[in-house]
Parts: structure tokens; C-alpha cells; sequence
């Protein structure tokens, strides 16, 4: 092209058919420099048509870039920020209705109230993420009359007044009395409320349902009385008796899916010695179903059970002479597990994201018989079992006596069906420590000790309260972080495919997070659970999508590897002949205006 | 489990079980009592084999009777099968795991043991499905993910629907509802074999199975790991079916020679004495306590024993003339370190040849202290065959090239089993039947019309032959060819081949596997004789019965055998040609098109006029040349470029 570029100033001849831009020779003009100057316009044919190959060149180009571009699913991922900072601003308030009933007294109701406020919010400790708004009724039952504080709460009108009396508390029989407060309160309330009654033994229960009630004596009783409500109130009824720091509350041993495996293994260490069996069938209808079934709006629990053979455990028990037994102590625990010999196996019939909780009863095996589990402060747990958070817990079952059967080691027994009662008495302690309640029914507060009547199906009414806010309150969180790591996962990867079915799988996971948001704020607990798991299972599955994987067989080097080779030797001919045209079409342009300057200045 | 061992482990001791004293309440309702309980049973076949190779074949077998609670509560029968078989409806599989291949000439392929447990190189899984038509591939497809997790092996890659096929009638348990599979590159290794383990009550921690040790079993020359599972139909309404899940090892071991002032010369047709240490260095401590049987088998086989009675006439020709089994079996030509618990002689109704012979030993009367250590000492040389099946097969490849080539199966008459078929000679138009099943991968493009028969070395019409076949041609990337035949062959028959041409197809890039220069193999083809049976009938005894491997020898299947695998080279690309080829078309194209733009921009008055005036000014010699040289060449090129648009 240099030489192109180079023939302006070529010597001027009289061919102009090529039909170009050619100057003429200029006879007439004795000023006509051919160096600088033309007389005919310049044509624009030939810039004409290197321009054109440029335009459709780059028109091409972005057909090209159209269908090497990948398949992206739109993301809402505007609403994803919205979630987790809603979520974030402590926006998941959960509404709590709590019922204060004084029987016998005849102070003023209003001023019981705001004692009562006072000392709540003394006693309230700020959950950083999900927090309770509660509302508090005061009704004082002098016998004669009941006076309300606030006068038209709309929490307060189910009790009748004078319906119950403080004679109904003289019994012993706990339960009988909270089977009587059930009619008093309205069968179905969600409300929580205490009642306060004058009389000769001292006591303090929290009933089964959503009911307390505190007999006080003589004396300051109204003091008493108030911080003893408030107490119940917060520590019990809003955050479930535990103590704080025992296990992380967020710690919820549930799958993503919303589904727990319970899998439970009798495990006999040395079959030579003895072989246990035992009746799991009946343990998992008379007992196991009643707790599944209260536990059904938080999750979903099956039941499997196995007996494994050959298992010893991984660390050793040493004799104590004053025992007469085979002790093993707590700082060896953690050896305890053989995850060799334990084969205890995640369960086919589960899905991918269950949670599998193993509860393993350990028979030892004649040479470590009777083998017990020593606390840190020397005393031999009573249980003789422990726990792993988020993994299970484990039994030391010691056969009767220790006594091998030398005639017929062989036959295989069965463990006593009290054994086996006792055994899941703890293990039904354990399943509540591994969700983060207590395994005893005395809660010992800063006011003194209540005394908590515990339910045949495991967790009582206000347990499950607890229990579905806070899983609610996990659920959520959960599914906002997972969303949260998605939409940056997505946002940073531009070649990565998104299938149509992660979109749908989100948009879905976020409307179940709203509808869980707005049943949460109406006190709906059980359903706000319910679709708070769907929100996070769908939110995971989005997230674990197996076609997020085919980001990396479609990597923008290949792209650039394949079109290279044509594109950049052709767009480098293409470029640099428009840019050659185009400057010499400007040379000749300012030839020509230059002549024609020089003529209308001679004109 | 991995969690245990984390420091932030955090263990509470439940401090005490006050919690709930009357939480619970037992009803007293009495079940229906389940009489039928989970059972397992553990056995251990031996055989001395001609080639002076002992067969070692392990036989554990659990049961769960049908329940309602099959799947979910379980005692001894494994939790993973029953929850497997609950979830897929499986109503019969079988999964083998096979290194080595069994040789049928030196090993026999007549007896039980080949007909059912010499399986193909690799991974071998079918499964027959309780499921509607339309949801049986699903199923197929996630049982192939769970197995290959539960097994530790590849076996996902028969996901593919080019991997598996559904035979019509020529495979055995033939059911429209049955799917089989190859993978015959699986490598098999103690993997494979600790998952399988994990299935038995006892593991290898006690019984039979302590005899597996690693470095003995996988040294030897063949192995196979089977498992095999059948659900028993349903008791009653509401049961869930019971299972009989059946797990074999075959391996056939060479035994250290104990050689004890033998000649030399003599050495190699001697047959090695050896004891179960020898073999598998270890030795049997005592049962499973799990096992509700636990015996040990030493099987002699017909031709052994028909070797052995006629050295022992021969002995005691003059001595003794009236011999009886009893005695004759009392004073054998070999020693055993442990006397037998019963000895079976086998019902010889069809065969002439002689009768297998069975010792049994009851593992349940060694202790720790007294260990099982069965040894068998030769006192004289022995030698004798196998039993073949009828017609011994193999498979080969012919042609040469990348392009095509053929595939035969070659049939050739065993003289053994002239005996048994003399028999049926006298008839007329005696028959031998002959099933053919093959699968061929799609990209070996089989011509089914190219199918030639040929019987005694002579060409046959294939419609005289083959007496019915089907078909099912292979679709590109979808599905496998199928071919499933029964051949009709006279039983006076020497030798029989089929031929099948192909040509050898190409694959897309990225589907070829790792190691393309390796070849492709096409799966075994099976080999099977439905008139023939490979059953062993002992006294009906309850002690028989009671054995699952007695009774499994007992039961009346074809005799199977399988041909090799063959290995097809496939034209393999260069890998890297694809991004050569684009780089040397593109780099043409932008030749072109930049050459054509040029053309099209040129200004050939201005160039003519441009080189007068250089000719007029004369600049110097040296420059004149390299210009005029350079506006020819130009003028070549541009010449060329012009004719070529």
C-alpha cells in the first residue's frame, strides 16, 4: 500500500480512464504544482468500498459475539440483596402475646404491668439476628372482680373470670393442674401465660402447654412474683430454658432439605463374647413416632436401624479397682468413635442433603465389661452416654453381670425391653441436647427453680414454639446467605451457563422466603417453618445445580483459540486499508481544495 | 465421621436420665410374630484343578424374610442392599467384579461353578426391575449411580444409553424388564473387594471370609467378586419382598508346591500338595457366631474321581475284585489333614463319565486353639480333565486396517462331551441348541446382512442354521447393537463359525476416552446351551438342603460360558489437529480475502505512471533492479490474484 500512498506525487499523465482521482495535467495554469494540487475531485470509490467491507465486517462481529455468547438465565439478583438485607436490618420480628394472671391479689394491674415490662427487658438479651416483639396483658383476679391492664387487650378476654381459684393449686399432681389450666386460657391460644396464686408450698412449673403457673408464699409475694413472671417468660417460654453458650444456636440439626434420618445402630463389639438383638420395631411404633410427629413442621424424620457386628471402639478403657469396672474418661472421648470398624453408613433411602443423625448403643465386649463413662470431675455419668453435636450420640449398654455364657456363646439375645426403655429415655434426652435443649426437667434460674413438666412426645408445646421460630430464623438466614453466594458466585463468573431451571429454582425460593417473612411477622409459626425449609432447600438446589459445573468446558480461550487464526490476519487488512484510503482520500481532498483555492484566486 | 476428630469437637456427658420418668408407655401389643428371621450362611468351596491350580470359591449368603419393615430395621441382612432394592424395585440383579478370564479348557465349563461364577473381564451388572416399562431406564440409570458409589468402581458409565442394552430371550433370566451392561476395562482391585466385605455380618473379622487376604487373593490367576440379589415375592399384603442376597468370590491359586523328596523329572505332572495356609497364608479360627451355617467343601470332580477309581482298580485288581464306593473313598490316593463330617457321592443319572465327590467339613469344630487348616497331600500322580461344555467358544477379530473388518465366533466340539450327546445320536435329526447373545458398541458399524455360517468348515445357508435370531441395529450415539440368536447345530457337528462384517465408525472428538490408541473393546459375547444343564443332584439329604451352595449347585441352569473381549483399534485423530486445522483454513481465508481487498483497492494508472517517472529519473542501476524486480513480482502476483477472483 506504500506505493499507493506514494503516487500523488507521481508525474501527471493524460490516462484518466481509469476513471479515478488521477489529476490532470494542468496546461492553462502555469501555478499548478502536480505536487500539491488537483483539479478533479476525488473519488470515493474505492473508500466507498473499503468502508463497507469495515461496517459489514464489524456488523459480523457482533453475530459472532451473539452466537458464541452462552445461555444465562436472568437472576433477580436485586431481590436477592433486598432478602439479605432485610434479613440483616432485623427485620424478621417474631410477634409474642404473653398473659400475666394474678389469682388472689388485689394490687393495681397497671403498675403490675410496667414492673413486669421492666424487669423483661432487663432480662432480654438481643438475639443479633432474629429478634421478638411481644405484648404483655396483666389480669388481677381479687375473686370478686378482674381488672385488666391494658383494659382492651384482645389477648386478655378468653379468661373467664373467677374460673379458676387459688384452691385448684393445693394438690401435688402437676399435670392435673395443667390438664385444668388447658379450658381456663381457650383451648388454642398462642398466647403464653403464667398465673400467680397464693399459697402454702412454694413452687414453680411450666406446664406442658403454654401454661406456668407460680404458687408464692406470704410475705414480698408480689416482688416475687414479678421478677418469677418475667423470668418464665424470657428464659422459658422466648428462648427455651437454655442456658446461654451451650451450643450455638444456629446449630440445627436438620438437612438442607428439610429432612432428618434418624439412624440408629446397636453395635456389638466383639460378637464372640455375646450377641445382643434387639425389638426396634416396637421402639420405633410405641415410642419413636409420637416424637416424629410433633416434630413433623420442623422436620421431616424417618427412622432406620441396623445392628453392626465386629465393631470395637478406637481407644482404651482402663480397670478401676474400686468400680470393679472399666472406666473411660472424658478426655479420651473424641477416641471413642472407630470410624473404621463403624461402619455405620449414610442411608440410601435418603436424599443427597438429609441430615443423618446416628444414635449408636455400644455393647463391650467381655474383656471391657462393665465399661463406664467418667465426667471431668471424677463422678460416673449416669447416662453412661454422651454427645456430638450435629453427629449423633452414643450409649454404653453393659450387658447384665457381665456374664459370658460359656455354653452357648453363640445364641443371640435379646436386650431387656427395660433396657431398651431406659436406653431411649436417654436417647431421647440426647435428641433433645443435639437441637439445644435441656435433658433434665428443672430449669434453675436467677429467681429460683422451675419445674418443667415434660411431655410423653418429648417436646412440649412451648419447645416447639421455640424450635419452629428458630429454625425459621435459621431457614431464612440460611437461604439468604446461600442466595447471597449464588448471585456473587454468578455475578463474577460471565461465562458460566445458567440453566433456566436455577432461575425458576430461585425465583421460587425467594417467593417462600417472603411468604415465610410475612407468617413469621402474623405469629403463623408452624406454616412460617414449613416455608421457610422450602425456601432454603430450593435455594440450595439452585446453588448445587450440577449444570453450574459446565463452566469450565467452554473457557473463553477456546473461543479466542478458534476465531483467532481469521479474524486477526483479515481484520488487520480490513483496518489498515480503510485507514490508508481514508488518508489518502484526505491528501488528495486538500490537493484539490488547494487548486481550487489557486483558481478562484486567479479567477 | 470426619467430625470426630475435629478440635472443635464439643462433647456433653448427659448428666442424668431423670428426664421423663413417665414418658414412656408401652402398649402391650403383641405383633404378629415374625417367625422367619434374617439368616446368613457362610461356605467354602475347594477344587483341585488339572493344571495343578487349586479353585477357591467363597459362598456367603443373607436372607431377609419378607417384612414391613424391610429397608429401614435390620439385624444382619445389610441395611444399604434392602434400602437399594426398596428404592429401585429391583426384583433381580446380579454385579460382578472379574479380573482375569476363566479357562475354560483347563478349568472345565460344564460344572456349576463356570456356568454361573466365570464371569467377563471388568465390571458385568444386570438387573431385572419391578418397575412400568417406561421408567425402567430411569431406574436403571440410578442404580448404576448408586452401586458405583456403594462399590467404589465406575460403574455410573453404563448411565449411558450407549452402554447397556435390554435383551429379549437369549440372556438367561430372560424378562422384557432386564437391562444389561459391560464395562470391560473396569480395573478390579481390594477397593472393589473391602465395600463387598462390608455387606457380611462379620466382615473379614471371623469365619471363612478371614481366609481373604489381600496380597494371596489378588496374585492369583482368575478372580471374580460377585453379588447377586433376588427379591422373594411378597408374603402377604403390605410386606415389603424379602431379599436373598448371595455374595461369591471365585479365585483360582496356584499353591506353593510343597514338594517332599519328589524326582524332578516327575515334578510337573505331580499335583502340588497344599493346605488352606499355603494358599491364603491363613487359616480358619473359628465360624461367624452370626452364621447359621458354616462349612467348608472339597470338591473332586468327575473326571478326577473316574481318574482315581481307575487307579485304584488297577491297584487292587488282584487283590480285590468286589469294590464299593464306601471303601474305595475311605482309602484314597490322597490325604487329607481332617477327616470329613460326611462325604456326597453324586446322583450319576446322565453322565457316564463318573460321579463328583463332595467332603464336607463343619467349621463350627475348630476353636482358636484348634484351627482349621484343611490340607490335601497326593500319594500318587494324577492326571485328568475337566468337563467342557459341549462346544468350547471364542471369539476373534479378522480383517485388517482402520476402515473394516469382521468379527467371528468360532465353536469347536469338545470330544469330552462326545459321551453325553452319543446318546441323543441315534435319533434322526438330533440337535444341538446354541444361544448367541452380543452387544457391539455403535461406533463398530455391524452389517447384519454380512452374517455367514459355517458348519464343519463348509458354508451353510443361515436360514438352515440359524433358527431364530433378533436384531436390534445400533443407532449412532443412542444405543449399542444387539444380537441375540439360537443356532440349530447338527450334534455330530466338529466345528461351527459365524462371521459378521463391520466398519468401523468415526467418533467426535471429545467422545473418545482417555488412552484412545488402546482400542475399544467390544464386550463378551455369552455362549449358552439351554438343552444342557449344569446342575450336580446329591442324595436328597436335609443337610443338602440346608446349604445354599448345595442347593444352589442343585438347581437346573444352562451351562454358560462367555468368549473373550476383543479389543478394536479405531482410527484416532491427533488431538491436536482440530485447532491445526482451523489455524491453516482461517490463515488461507485471511490470505485471500486480504489479497482480494487489495486488488480491488488498486490504482493501476497511477503504478504505471509512478514507474515511468522512476525510469525517466534513472536513479542508479541498483535501485532501478530491485524496482523493476519488485514490479514484476508484484505484477505476478497481482495477475495470479485476478484470475483467482
Amino acid at each position: 500500500m506504500a506505493e499507493i500512498s506514494e503516487a500523488h506525487d507521481s508525474d501527471s499523465s493524460k490516462s484518466t480512464d481509469n476513471a479515478s482521482e488521477a489529476p490532470t495535467q494542468p496546461e492553462s495554469e502555469p501555478e499548478f504544482n502536480p505536487k500539491l494540487m488537483r483539479k478533479t475531485k476525488p473519488g470515493l470509490k474505492r473508500l466507498f468500498l473499503t468502508f463497507s467491507v469495515l461496517f459489514s465486517f464489524l456488523l459480523g462481529l457482533q453475530f459472532l459475539w451473539k452466537s458464541v455468547e452462552i445461555y444465562r438465565s436472568p437472576l433477580p439478583f436485586r431481590e436477592i440483596d433486598s432478602l439479605s438485607t432485610q434479613l440483616g436490618s432485623d427485620h424478621l420480628i417474631f410477634p409474642l402475646h404473653f398473659h400475666a394472671l394474678f389469682v388472689g391479689f388485689d394490687s393495681d394491674p397497671d403498675r403490675l404491668r410496667l414492673s413486669i415490662l421492666s424487669e423483661i427487658t432487663k432480662l432480654t438479651s438481643q438475639n443479633p439476628k432474629c429478634s421478638h416483639n411481644y405484648t404483655l396483658s396483666v389480669t388481677v383476679d381479687s375473686g370478686s372482680h378482674c381488672l385488666h391492664s391494658p383494659t382492651t387487650s384482645p389477648h386478655s378476654c378468653s379468661y373467664q373470670c373467677g374460673s379458676i381459684t387459688a384452691i385448684d393449686f393445693d394438690q401435688n399432681d402437676d399435670v392435673a393442674i395443667d390438664e385444668r389450666l388447658v379450658p381456663v386460657f381457650g383451648g388454642k391460644t398462642n398466647e403464653y401465660s403464667v398465673v400467680v396464686v397464693k399459697g402454702e408450698s412454694e413452687r414453680a412449673v411450666v406446664g406442658k402447654n403454654r401454661r406456668a403457673w407460680v404458687v408464692v408464699g406470704s410475705g414480698r409475694e408480689v416482688e416475687i412474683a414479678v421478677v418469677k413472671v418475667a423470668e418464665v417468660l424470657v428464659k422459658v417460654f422466648v428462648n427455651g430454658g437454655r442456658e446461654e453458650g451451650s451450643i450455638r444456636n444456629e446449630f440445627m440439626p436438620v438437612g438442607a432439605d428439610g429432612r432428618i434420618v434418624l439412624s440408629f445402630n446397636l453395635l456389638n463389639a466383639d460378637p464372640r463374647d455375646w450377641v445382643y438383638d434387639w425389638d426396634f420395631r416396637k421402639i420405633d411404633n410405641n415410642l419413636l413416632a409420637p416424637m416424629i410427629e410433633a416434630l413433623g413442621p420442623v422436620a421431616n424424620i424417618s427412622v432406620e436401624s441396623q445392628v453392626l457386628y465386629h465393631t470395637p471402639k478406637a481407644s482404651f478403657s482402663y480397670w478401676d479397682q474400686q468400680l470393679q469396672s472399666y472406666v473411660f474418661s472424658t478426655k479420651d472421648l473424641p477416641f471413642f468413635v472407630n470410624s473404621n470398624e463403624w461402619h455405620l453408613d449414610t442411608s440410601i433411602a435418603a436424599g443427597g442433603r438429609s441430615k443423618i443423625l446416628q444414635f449408636v448403643v455400644y455393647v463391650p465386649s467381655a474383656k471391657e465389661c462393665p465399661l463406664l463413662l467418667q465426667l471431668p470431675n471424677g463422678e460416673i455419668s449416669n447416662t453412661n452416654g454422651f454427645i456430638s453435636p450435629m453427629w449423633g450420640g452414643v450409649i454404653v449398654w453393659n450387658p447384665q453381670g457381665c456374664l459370658k455364657d460359656d455354653n452357648k456363646p453363640t445364641a443371640r439375645r435379646t436386650i431387656p425391653m427395660q433396657d431398651l426403655e431406659n436406653m431411649f429415655e436417654v436417647f431421647t434426652g440426647q435428641f433433645r441436647q443435639l437441637f439445644g435443649f435441656k435433658s433434665v426437667n428443672i430449669y434453675a434460674g436467677a429467681s429460683g427453680v422451675w419445674n418443667l413438666l415434660p411431655s410423653e412426645r418429648g417436646f412440649t408445646e412451648w419447645e416447639l414454639d421455640v424450635l419452629s421460630r428458630q429454625h425459621t430464623c435459621f431457614n431464612l438466614h440460611s437461604c439468604a446467605s446461600t442466595l447471597g453466594s449464588l448471585s456473587r458466585l454468578v455475578q463474577s463468573l460471565p461465562r458460566m451457563i445458567i440453566m433456566d431451571e436455577i432461575g425458576k429454582q430461585v425465583k421460587f425460593s425467594l417467593e417462600a422466603a417472603k411468604l415465610a417473612q410475612s407468617n413469621a411477622s402474623n405469629g403463623v409459626y408452624e406454616s412460617s417453618a414449613a416455608s421457610s425449609r422450602q425456601a432454603r432447600s430450593l435455594a440450595e438446589d439452585a446453588f448445587f445445580h450440577p449444570s453450574i459445573m459446565s463452566v469450565s468446558y467452554y473457557s473463553f480461550e477456546h473461543c479466542f483459540a478458534v476465531y483467532s487464526p481469521f479474524f486477526l490476519p483479515v481484520s488487520m487488512h480490513v483496518v489498515l486499508a480503510a485507514l490508508s484510503e481514508r488518508r489518502r482520500y484526505r491528501k488528495e481532498k486538500s490537493k484539490y481544495l488547494a487548486w481550487k483555492a489557486k483558481a478562484n484566486a486567479a479567477s | 465421621m470426619a467430625l470426630l476428630q475435629r478440635p472443635f469437637f464439643v462433647l456433653l456427658l448427659v448428666l442424668t436420665h431423670q428426664f421423663m420418668q413417665y414418658w414412656i408407655a408401652f402398649g402391650s401389643v403383641n405383633e404378629e410374630g415374625q417367625k422367619q428371621e434374617e439368616e446368613f450362611n457362610e461356605e467354602l468351596l475347594l477344587k483341585p484343578l488339572p493344571d495343578r491350580k487349586v479353585l477357591a470359591h467363597f459362598h456367603f449368603q443373607s436372607s431377609a424374610p419378607p417384612s414391613t419393615s424391610n429397608g429401614r430395621h435390620h439385624h444382619i441382612f445389610p441395611k444399604a442392599i434392602s434400602q437399594l432394592v426398596q428404592k429401585f424395585r429391583v426384583k433381580e440383579m446380579e454385579l460382578s467384579f472379574t479380573q482375569g478370564r476363566w479357562n475354560y479348557e483347563s478349568w472345565g465349563g460344564f460344572d456349576p461353578i463356570p456356568s454361573s461364577n466365570a464371569k467377563p473381564p471388568g465390571v458385568e451388572l444386570w438387573a431385572v426391575f419391578d418397575v412400568p416399562q417406561h421408567q425402567i431406564d430411569a431406574s436403571w440409570q440410578n442404580l448404576t449411580h448408586t452401586l458405583s458409589g456403594l462399590f467404589c468402581a465406575s460403574i455410573n458409565f453404563l448411565e449411558s444409553t450407549t452402554t447397556y442394552s435390554a435383551p429379549e430371550w437369549s440372556f438367561p433370566p430372560a424378562s422384557g424388564n432386564l437391562r444389561y451392561g459391560t464395562l470391560p476395562r473396569e480395573a478390579v482391585c481390594t477397593e472393589n473387594l473391602t465395600p463387598w466385605l462390608k455387606l457380611l455380618p462379620c466382615r473379614d473379622k471371623a469365619g471363612i471370609a478371614v481366609l481373604l487376604d489381600r496380597p494371596s487373593i489378588y496374585r492369583g490367576f482368575y478372580h471374580s467378586q460377585r453379588l447377586h440379589l433376588t427379591s422373594t415375592g411378597s408374603g402377604s399384603e403390605g410386606m415389603v419382598s424379602g431379599i436373598i442376597l448371595e455374595q461369591t468370590l471365585t479365585v483360582v491359586l496356584q499353591p506353593n508346591s510343597q514338594r517332599a523328596g519328589m524326582a524332578y523329572a516327575s515334578e510337573r505332572h505331580i499335583q502340588p500338595s497344599w493346605s488352606l495356609t499355603s494358599i491364603f497364608g491363613k487359616q480358619v479360627s473359628g465360624t461367624c457366631v452370626l452364621a447359621k451355617s458354616s462349612n467348608v467343601y472339597l470338591l473332586l470332580d468327575r473326571g478326577l474321581v473316574a481318574e482315581l477309581e481307575h487307579l485304584h482298580k488297577e491297584n487292587e485288581k488282584s487283590a480285590e475284585n468286589g469294590f464299593t464306593s464306601q471303601n474305595f473313598w475311605t482309602k484314597p490316593s490322597f490325604e487329607l489333614s481332617a477327616d470329613p463330617d460326611r462325604i456326597f457321592i453324586e446322583e450319576n443319572s446322565l453322565h457316564s463319565k463318573g460321579s463328583s465327590v463332595l467332603y464336607k467339613f463343619q467349621v463350627e469344630k475348630y476353636s482358636e486353639s484348634e484351627p482349621f487348616d484343611l490340607s490335601l497331600t497326593w500319594k500318587i500322580p494324577v492326571v485328568w480333565l475337566s468337563q467342557q461344555a459341549p462346544l468350547h467358544a471364542s471369539r476373534f477379530l479378522m480383517g485388517s486396517g482402520n476402515e473394516r473388518g469382521a468379527i467371528a465366533i468360532s465353536l469347536k466340539s469338545t470330544q469330552l462331551s462326545e459321551g453325553f450327546m452319543g446318546a441323543n445320536a441315534d435319533d434322526e435329526r438330533c440337535d444341538l441348541q446354541v444361544n448367541v447373545f452380543q452387544v457391539v458398541p455403535w461406533y463398530v458399524k455391524v452389517y447384519f446382512h454380512s452374517l455367514q455360517v459355517f458348519v464343519n468348515q463348509q458354508p451353510k445357508a443361515i436360514s438352515d442354521i440359524i433358527e431364530k435370531i433378533h436384531v436390534s441395529p445400533s443407532k449412532d450415539k443412542v444405543s449399542p447393537g444387539v444380537m441375540e440368536m439360537v443356532l440349530k447345530l447338527p450334534c455330530k457337528v466338529n466345528s461351527a463359525a459365524l462371521t459378521i462384517e463391520f466398519d468401523k465408525g468415526f467418533l467426535h472428538i471429545d467422545e473418545y476416552p482417555p488412552d484412545a490408541n488402546q482400542g475399544f473393546d467390544i464386550p463378551s459375547a455369552i455362549i449358552s446351551f439351554p438343552n444342557f444343564h449344569a446342575s450336580m443332584i446329591f442324595l436328597k439329604d436335609d443337610s443338602v438342603n440346608k446349604s445354599p451352595l448345595l442347593s444352589k449347585f442343585q438347581e437346573k441352569s444352562p451351562v454358560m460360558s462367555y468368549t473373550e473381549a476383543l479389543l478394536v483399534p479405531l482410527t484416532t485423530p491427533d488431538f491436536s489437529m482440530p485447532y491445526n486445522v482451523i489455524t491453516i483454513t482461517c490463515t488461507v481465508f485471511a490470505l485471500y480475502f486480504g489479497s482480494l481487498l487489495n486488488v480491488l483497492r488498486r490504482r493501476v494508472a497511477e503504478e504505471e505512471r509512478f514507474l515511468k517517472e522512476k525510469a525517466a529519473k534513472k536513479t542508479g542501476r541498483l535501485s532501478l533492479l530491485l524496482s523493476k524486480l519488485s514490479a514484476k513480482l508484484r505484477g505476478a502476483w497481482n495477475e495470479g490474484s485476478l484470475r483467482v477472483s
